[in-house]
This record gives structure tokens, sequence and C-alpha cells, in this order.
């Protein structure tokens, strides 16, 4: 993937602007010529007053029809004015949503192939705001902030020129308050105290995002344990602190936004003493009268496109934060991708000495220097205490995470060495946590195989025990989950999984086994379908029914992320300590019965 | 206008009056200098005019004078009407989220389920955030461009009525314009806002989803779906950029072009004697500054009612009506449902049940998935009232029982558990807030926790992943036995792990709710029947209606649902790896 711009600020978002190149010109042309056409209504009453002010005196000399030649030229330049500006808005709108767009998708590109840890660290809800708030605020830099830079520059050149070609104390007057505007924004832009806070206030933004997402998530707990917005957590906290910091950044460009809008809204201000100065030296020249006119009436043809400017630097820093929070999503490292991949032709999985943490900087190792081999055709089982790190090796195989030491094969071929795409292809799971997406029943099982047939489909549906219960709901296979009301039992959930996985049908098989729901339906049928779904594949199991895997053909048992032992279910009975005690707990824990204990006690 | 007012400030438009006033009040002292200078054009004028022989310069300059002193009192207002704005903006929607907030938090659980949370949460934040931008980039700018021009027309009535009708001479197509575009505006921005939604729940999905979409191979740039909706925001946008902006040129055209009407109907009526040239030019200064305002507010509109509706789905969503209910909740706990009818959406999910609960006792509900167990636990928790029948909570009605004060007595253990990210300590605070460290510790030992607590890095300090992903199942599952341990509530309903836990878990598991429900009203569903033969009375329920109920032994005696289901549960007894895996070579 591509790396780090060194670029920030202003810079990096033109390079963004860029990748529209043509779009981007096209647009800026358009609306500066836009600009001069929308100068033209001025022009024209500053000729129709000036015409005017010569015959002042005697109305009867006033040449009307150049009066009405004007008039209708200042309206024609108006309209003309106003449908460039739309066409050349419309480039840069269509340039800036293209460009947001392709940011999106390299960003959720990018996404997929980070490795898992990236999204325990980051909370869903600041993935979500970088990817729809942050990207959505370069529109108004790429359509608006852009071209209108642009333009008012075009404008002012032109017009300083021609005001110095008419007279240099007026241009002055004139030009002196602009420069100053100007002036305002940018030492405002790159100034210390912009960025006082702003960093502060985008963490808080992404901490009431977070705190949000959890709010309405985690709501049935928080109406259990009956709190309110301003007990739960620091939720009303990050409220108070967004508002805190959104005014202290306010705060910080008040004084040059207010500067800036009036000295830009009095530039007569300016030129009218200069105006009275030479007039009253020279009070018969009517052209200085004339000149004079000319300023004044020009004066707010010039102001208004460069007010379009007036909150260019708050909200160009707030823009250039947001990209440097998306710049920081790129610059992740994703999972390496072998420039040629290979191909297993058999399907043995074998861990080589391999040491693992979840994070790098983080001395813990979950694994340390596992060694095995799963047999191709056979059925491996995962046994240990929680945290053993029987779910970490099965979350490896797919390179969820990279190994820190060793190496992991797939009939003899490291995973690092396949592309994901056909490492992918060889593996299918039935997680613990079965996730469906909000989509038909049908489409969620044709994940598996995306060109499969509807009669596959029902198949796999059939063979997963899917079939009946989804023939029952009002839509059938067309049923989207979650609207009008239908919800699947976890049990359903499951079923759906190993129908996916069915599907599939890739020679190796992992199973997380939360599989075994416990309700009695449930569990016979789950029996049926996995029992078709492991037929002939290399099967790592990570069980915790011990039941479940008395007949596998290897037990391992894993103790504090090491190999404790590895056997038969009656090898490991017979000799293994640790694999004795989670027996005898299965045991026991298979006869409980509520109430027993509770009963007893209950007053009455 | 008003009604996008209204829902800009999200139903609180009193917020806004200070801010509003002093943009009024700003634009309004703008207005001075402005008259200053067109003043002293037309004294030079006139000097020009009427041959005078001095030109009045100390009045000119005065002129100016006045100028400089209303630039002044401009700085002053603008400086107050800035802070007014923002920060009026910042507090009303900070104020505006806890109030959605809270009110989220008291509508009936039920409902929060039926809408897709990320909905809510998408309220909370880009909701507010647009209404916020409503107020402090647009509300202004809408504001002065109406009161300044509007002003200046009365003003140059008295002028000069006529030049004055010709200065809006179009206006009148302008607004039919833009009424006519109202209903268009709607519907692009409504279709908008419902890609941006789109947008926003694939987006969660495709982040929740990763994992599954890494082993699909649907990662990226093959997650088709996610790209569509970027995609078809891409365009909405567009759409919505480009299909008004010809309308909102051609009103705007329309009234720009009031001055070159200025200009016409002036030369008409100079050369026919009745208007002098002083006026005619204040008219034709007057022109080039009264519509840029205007256009600046018919700019925007489209962009402020766009926003506004955002203001609408929350005030629509704060219309919602609250749970209902005032009374103290009782003193005893008996639960009876009586001829309870409860349907999701169409579905029917409990068909005139009716139930006892006695105080005290061990009830366990059993049944196929789909008979209504969950629902049950539901209706207890008052997650939903019942359309039909009332559930009766210690002799009174459940309705006019105080939600919050019914939450007091009732502790949930369910499978889904949400651990927020924050602190374990903090966690399992949630079950008494104003538990000491002591009782914490306490409630964790008897939920099994402490001791995996210990092992963690910062023990109690550690924080827990978003929705408790940092830890596992069964840990997950024994911290919020110790938070119901914590809160002493005198009812609880347990829904029984369905996802197994490895033995040791399962054991300690087991021993929780042992201690937790001792001496409680307890409800619970179970899964596998062997865990409540014990039980005071087990109720069987198919299909939403309740097929038996009685002791175990009763109910194998019965020999119908229950014997039928405890015969399976016998044979498989968790599924074992069948022999078929075994190597064929």
């Amino acid at each position: 993937m591509r790396l780090l711009k060194s670029e920030t600020g202003l810079f990096r978002l033109i390079e963004l602007a860029g990748e529209k190149k043509a779009l981007m010109i096209w647009a800026g042309i358009i609306s500066t010529v836009s600009v001069l056409f929308l100068l033209i209504p001025f022009i024209a009453v500053y000729e129709v007053m000036a015409e005017l002010l010569k015959h002042a005196a005697d109305t009867k000399k006033i040449d009307s029809s150049l009066l009405i030649t004007w008039a209708l030229r200042g309206g024609l330049g108006m309209i003309l004015g106003y449908f460039l500006m739309y066409i050349g808005g419309m480039l840069g709108h269509i340039a800036a949503f293209r460009i947001l767009y392709g940011i999106r998708v390299r960003l959720a590109d990018h996404l997929g192939d980070l490795p898992m840890g990236f999204f325990n660290k980051n909370a869903t809800g600041k993935l979500k705001k970088i990817i729809e708030l942050d990207v959505e605020k370069i529109e108004i830099f790429i359509a608006h902030q852009f071209p209108d830079l642009i333009n008012t520059v075009v404008m002012l050149v032109l017009m300083i020129g021609f005001m110095f070609f008419l007279n240099i104390w007026f241009a002055l007057a004139s030009i002196l308050p602009i420069v100053f505007g100007f002036f305002i924004q940018f030492s405002m832009m790159a100034g210390k105290k912009a960025h006082v806070g702003l960093k502060e206030y985008f963490d808080a933004l992404e901490e009431i995002n977070t705190s949000s997402v959890q709010y309405v998530k985690g709501m049935p707990a928080i109406k259990v344990f009956g709190q309110t917005v301003h007990s739960f957590r620091r939720f009303y906290q990050d409220m108070l602190n967004y508002q805190k910091f959104c005014v202290q950044y306010t705060d910080n460009f008040q004084n040059s936004y207010v500067s800036f809008r009036v000295v830009v809204l009095s530039l007569a201000t300016f030129i009218l003493p200069v105006g009275l100065f030479l007039l009253s030296g020279d009070p018969q020249n009517v052209a200085f009268a004339i000149t004079l006119l000319f300023f004044l009436v020009i004066a707010p043809g010039v102001s208004t496109p460069i007010f379009k400017l007036n909150s260019f630097a708050s909200s160009l820093n707030i823009i250039a934060e947001g990209v440097k929070r998306i710049d920081r999503i790129f610059a992740e490292k994703t999972i390496a991708e072998p420039q040629k991949g290979q191909k297993p032709t058999s399907f043995a999985i074998e861990f080589r000495e391999v040491s693992f943490a979840y994070d790098a900087k983080e001395s813990v190792e979950v694994l340390k220097k596992i060694s095995f081999t799963a047999p191709p055709g056979q059925l491996t089982a995962l046994v240990g205490p929680s945290g053993s790190g029987k779910s970490t090796i099965a979350q490896l195989l797919p390179r969820f995470w990279d190994v820190k030491e060793g190496s992991i094969t797939i009939g003899g071929v490291d995973i690092r060495e396949m592309k994901t795409k056909d490492l992918m292809d060889v593996l299918s799971f039935v997680f613990q946590d079965t996730f469906l997406f909000s989509d038909t029943l049908y489409n969620n099982i044709l994940i598996g195989k995306p060109d499969a047939t509807p009669e596959e489909v029902y198949a796999a549906a059939r063979a997963a025990q899917c079939h009946n219960f989804i023939a029952e709901l009002p839509q059938g296979y067309d049923t989207v989950i979650g609207e009008e009301g239908v919800y699947l039992s976890g049990g359903e959930e499951q079923r759906v999984s190993v129908a996916r996985a069915i599907l599939k049908n890739a020679p190796i098989l992992i199973l997380d086994e939360a599989t075994a729901y416990a309700d009695p339906e449930n569990e016979s049928q789950m029996q049926v379908a996995l029992q078709e779904l492991i037929k002939d594949k290399t099967v790592l199991i990570i069980a915790h029914r011990l039941t479940t895997i008395c007949e596998a053909n290897q037990i391992i048992v894993l103790r504090e992320g090491k190999i404790d032992d590895m056997g038969s279910h009656r090898d490991l009975l017979s000799r293994n300590s640790l694999y004795q005690s989670m027996w005898q707990a299965y045991t026991t824990s298979e006869d409980w019965q509520i109430g027993e204990l509770g009963k007893k006690e209950v007053p009455v | 206008m008003l009604r996008q007012l209204y829902n800009v400030t999200v139903g609180d438009i009193k917020k806004m009056t200070r801010p509003i006033l002093w943009t009024i009040a700003a634009n309004l002292a703008n207005m001075f200098p402005f008259g200053f200078m067109v003043l002293a054009v037309k004294v030079i004028y006139e000097y020009y005019a009427t041959e005078q022989t001095v030109l009045n310069m100390p009045l000119l300059w005065s002129f100016w004078g006045g100028m400089i002193l209303f630039i002044a009192l401009v700085f002053w207002c603008e400086q107050r009407s800035y802070q007014a704005v923002y920060r009026g903006a910042y507090e009303a929607s900070a104020q505006g989220r806890a109030r959605l907030a809270e009110h989220i938090r008291q509508l009936p659980l039920g409902f929060l389920l039926s809408k897709d949370a990320t909905n809510l949460g998408n309220m909370i934040m880009n909701d507010f955030q647009q209404t916020e931008d409503a107020a402090t980039n647009f509300l202004p700018q809408v504001i002065s461009g109406l009161v300044i021009p509007s002003l200046s027309f009365l003003g140059m009535l008295f002028v000069d009525w006529r030049l004055s009708l010709a200065m809006f001479a179009g206006f009148p197509i302008t607004l039919l314009i833009l009424g006519a575009v109202r209903g268009l505006e709607r519907k692009f921005g409504t279709s908008h806002s419902e890609a941006r939604l789109v947008q926003a729940n694939s987006l969660q999905e495709y982040l929740l989803g990763m994992k599954v979409l890494k082993a699909y191979n649907l990662r990226g740039e093959n997650f088709q779906r996610l790209e569509r909706a970027f995609y078809r925001f891409m365009k909405e946008s567009i759409k919505l950029e480009g299909a008004l902006g010809p309308f909102f040129i051609v009103a705007i055209a329309f009234m720009q072009a009031g001055l070159s009407f200025i200009t016409m109907v002036g030369v008409y009526l100079i050369l026919g004697g009745s208007l002098t040239v002083p006026i005619f030019a204040l008219f034709l200064l007057v022109g080039t500054h009264i519509f840029d305002p205007l256009t600046v507010a018919i700019m925007r509109l489209p962009a402020f009612k766009y926003n506004a509706l955002a203001g609408e789905r929350i005030v629509t969503l704060l219309q919602q009506p609250l749970m209902t209910g005032k009374q103290d909740s009782p003193p005893n706990h008996d639960i009876r449902l009586e001829n309870v009818t409860f349907a999701y959406d169409q579905k029917v999910v409990l068909d005139d049940v009716s139930l006892e609960l006695p105080a005290g006792q061990l009830t366990a509900i059993v049944g196929p998935s789909g008979s209504g167990k969950s629902t049950v636990l539901r209706l207890i928790a008052r997650f939903y009232d019942p359309q039909q029948g009332q559930l009766v909570f210690g002799g009174s009605n459940q309705r006019e029982l105080d939600p919050e004060k019914l939450m007091k007595k009732v502790a949930m253990v369910f499978q889904d558990v949400y651990l927020f990210q924050d602190t374990i300590r903090n966690n399992i605070r949630y079950g008494r807030a104003e538990a000491t460290q002591a009782e914490i510790e306490e409630a964790a030992r008897q939920a099994c926790c402490h001791d995996f607590i210990m092992k963690l890095p910062q023990g109690y300090d550690t924080m827990v992943g978003e929705g408790g992903s940092t830890l596992s199942g069964g840990e997950k599952q024994r911290i919020s036995i110790a938070r119901a341990m914590l809160k002493k509530a005198p009812v609880v309903l347990l829904d029984e792990a369905t996802a197994s836990l490895d033995p040791e878990n399962e054991l300690e598991m087991q021993k929780a709710i042992s201690r937790l429900i001792k001496g409680r009203t307890v409800i619970m569903i179970a899964h596998r029947l062997k865990t409540v033969i014990n039980a005071d009375q087990i109720i069987v329920l198919d299909k939403g209606k309740v097929a038996e109920q009685g002791k175990h032994e009763e109910l194998l005696v019965n020999n119908k649902l229950y014997a039928k289901l405890w015969n399976l549960q016998q044979q498989t007894s968790g599924w074992r790896i069948p022999s078929a895996c075994k190597p064929v070579y």
C-alpha cells in the first residue's frame, strides 16, 4: 500500500485535490472567469454613475441609450457569471465527491489488510468518524476553498493592475485592507494559537463518538443498572469537553475572524478619505470625483469574493487535522502480501517453533515456541484453560496476526508465502462469535461461495440443518436479518455460519467450538450439520466440552502458551494431570443442577 | 422557515434568540458606515448637479468620522455576535445531546432494539453536528441576509417608491421559484440523508464483521456492498449539489436583475424630469449592496434546510412516548402474567399466556428456540409493555410502576454481556454506584472473578475493550454476575449461557450462579434441561403458548413436549465428533 506522505496541512490537501487534476483545473478556470463576469454589473453601475455625474447639472445631455446598454450589459454579465459559477462549482463538486469516494474506498480497502489487532485497539466509533466525517470535510476544501482561493487571487491581481492604472492612491487604499485581511488569515492558519486545542477538539470528538456508540449498544445494561446520561461513564463529561474545546477553538479565531470581516466590509471607509483629500485640493476636477466613484462602487464587488475566505484559516486547520488522522490509518502497516504466491497441494498444517505476542512491544508472549502438526484429513483438537492460547492458534492460521517467531505451513508452504486470497480459499471457519450481515439469508450463505448456484446454496442450508427454519420464515431465504423484527436464535445463526462453511467446502476447517449450542434441538441438529461439514477435511477444533473431542485423532493440551502434552483422549487421561483435572471439572459441571444449592436457603 | 428554525434548535428556539439578536444588531450597525458613504456621494453629486460654489468639505469629513465611529461599533457587535453564535450553538448541542441521550434511556428497550442501534449513535453524533453547523454557519448568514435588505427596502420606499419597486421587481418570481423547488429539495435531501445512513450502517457492519470478511475474502475492494454505499453516497451528493443549482441560479438572477431595472426605470424617470441625479445615484449605490446578503442567504438555504432535516430526525425521536408509570415498586415480588399477548411488529411471539411466578421460588422456562422464552424475561424486565393482557408485579399492574424503581428490583444475567470500555472495577460498580472497593471485591469473589482479575496486568484497574472484547466469554459472564451480585436485587432473571465455556470456566460460572440466586426470586431460561430438574416449577413454552408446566417428574410422567426434549437431550448430551472424520486415505 501507499506510504505516509510527508506533507501535511495545505500542501497535503492540494495533493489530494490533484487526484482529479483536469476537473480541478477546469473548475478553477471557469470559476475565475465567473468571478470576472460578476464584476460587470459593478462596472455597469460605475459607467452609469459616471455618465450621470458628468451631466449632473444638465440632465438633458445624458445619453440614455448608453445607460440602457450598460444596464443590459450588467444584467447579462450577472447571468453569465452565475451560470459559469454553477458550472465551475459542479466541476469542483464532482471532483470533490469523487475524491472522497476514492479516499473512502482506499481506506476501507486498507483497513481490510490490517491485522485484527488494529481493530482491538481502535474502537469502531472512532474509525467510523474518520471515514465518514473527517473525509467528508475535505469536500469543503476541494469544492469551495481551493477554487475560491484561486479566483480571489486571480481577480485581485487583475484588479490591482487596473486600479494602479487608474490611480495609485485609491488603489493603495483598497488593496492595503485586503492584503491585511489575507495576512490575518494566513498568520492565523500558521500561528501557534490556531493549533492550540485542535488536537484536543478532535480527540474529544472521537471520544463522544466512541461513548455514544457504547451508550446505545450498552443500553440494556445501562437501564438495568439505573445509569443516567450524567452518571454513565464519562459520556456527559465527553460532551462537555467537546463543547469546551469547540468554544476554545473558535475563541482563538474570534479576533482575527471579526477583524477580517470588518476590514473587508469597510473598504469604502479606507477609500473615502483618500478621495476627499484629493478632491479638497481640486474640487472642480470631475475626473477625480469619477475615479472616487469607481472605487466606491467596485469595492463591494471585490470584497464579496474575498469574503468567501473569511473562515479559510479556521476550517482549513480542521480539515487538515482530519486528513492527518486519515493518513495515520494509511500509515498503519498492512499484513505483507507475497509477490508471487505459492499454492499448497496438500493440507497438513504445521506449526514450527511459533511464538506470538499480541502487542509487539509487550513482552508477554501468548504462545511460546509451539510446534505441532495437524495431519491432513484428521481431526486435531486444542484444549486448555482460558488464556492458554488455544484461540490464538486458530487466529494465526488465517493471518489475522502474523507470528513473531517461527513459521506456520500448510502442505509445506509458509502461509506468509501464500496470497491472502489463496490462503483463505483453503480455509473455512466456524467462529464463536457468528456475524451475519444485514442482508438476505440467501446472500449470507452465498458468502461461502459467491458463484454458487441456488441449488448449491439450498443443499448447503439443508446439510447445515437450516433449511427448515428458513423455510418457515415469512420471506424464506429472502428474509433480511433484523428487518420486521426477524432475529435468529444463537443456535440458528451458528447453523447459518456452518452452511456458509459447507458451501465453501475448503480442505481445512477451523472450528471454534461454541458451536455446541446447548438447547436440545440445536444440539442434535448441530451434530448432524457438523458431521457433514468435517468429512474428509483437515480439522482444527478448539474444544470446550471434552466429550466433543473424545474421539479426535489427536488432542493437544495447552497450558500458558506452551504445549503441555498431546495424544489421544485415553492416553491423556491416563498420564496428563492438567487434562485429568479438566476432565474432572467437565464431568462435575455436566451434572450441575441449579436449585440444589439455591433452594435450601430460600426464606419462606 | 420557523419550522426549520425549530428543528435546527431541536425544539428550543429560545436558545438562539441571543445569537440571532446580536447578529441582527451587528448587521444593523453595519448599515451605518454604508449610509454615511451614500450621503457623502449624494453631497458630491449635489455639488456637481447644482453648480454650488463650494464643496462642503467639513460635512464630508464628518461623514467619514461617522463611518469610523460606527466601524468601531460594528467591530464590537460582531464580536458579541460571534461569541453568542458559536457558544450558543455548542452549548445548545451539548445540552441537546444530553437531553436526547437521556430520552433514549427512558424509551422502552424494545423500541431501541427494534431500531438499528447504529442509527441512534449516528443521531447523537452526526445529526447534532449538522444542527451545530446549521446554527453556526448558516443561521447568522440567512438571518442577516433577510433583515438588512428588508429594512433597506422599507427605508428606500420613502425616498422613491418607484425605484424601490423597480429594485425588487424580479423578487416575487424569485420567491415563486424558491417555493416551487421546495418539494424537490426535500426529495433530494431525504434520499441524500438515506444514502448517508446506508453508508454509515454498511461501514459499521464492515468494521464489526471484519473477521468474517477476511475469512471469506470479502475485505477491501471485494466488499461490494460498502463500495456501493460509498458510490451511492457520492452520486447522491453530486445530485443534491447539481439538480437544484440551476433553479437557484435562475432565482438569484431574477432578483439581481433589479440593478438593471433600476437603471432603466431611472433613465426613463430622469428624462421625464421626475427624478434627480443624486437620488438616482443613491439607488444605484444601494443596488450594488442590497442583493449580496440576499444572494448568500438563498445560496445557503438548501444547506440550511438539509441540516434542518437532521434536527427534524432528532425532534421526531424526542417525541417518541416515554415509558409511563409513577408508583413505587411494591415490597413483595410475586410476578403474574395475565393473558399476555405480545408481538414484535406483526410476528406474535406470546399468545395469551398466563403464568404465576411466585416470590422466593425458582421458575425455569424451557422450550424450543423461538418459543418465546426470552420474551417472557424481557417483559418481566419491562423492555416492552405487552399489547394485550397485563403483567402484575407484587400486586400492581407493571405499567403503573416507575420503570426506574422497577429496575432496582431486578437483576439480569443475559447471554449477550456488554461490558463498557472502562476499568473492570467500574464495570462491576455499575451494579451499585456507591459500592466500596471491599464490596466490589467481595462481589467479584462471590462471582468467581477475583482470581482472574488479580492476574490481569493492572488488576481491577485493567481497561476492558469495547464491548468487552479483551475478555473471554466466561470471564465476561462472571463479571456480569458480579455486577448483579452487587446490585442485591430481589428478583433475578437468568438466561443460561448456551455458548459453551471451557470446563473450568463452566464450573466457576455454576458456582457463581448458585451464589447469586440464593434467597432470591429466580426466573431462568434453561437450555440444558438437566440443569433445572430441581426447579420449583418448570414452564414449557411452545410457539408462544404454555404447553405444560409442573415439576420435572410430573412433566416426565406427562410424556409430552418436555419428555420429548428430555429424551433427545439425554441421547446427545453434548455433540461428539462422529467417527466419520477419521482418516479416509
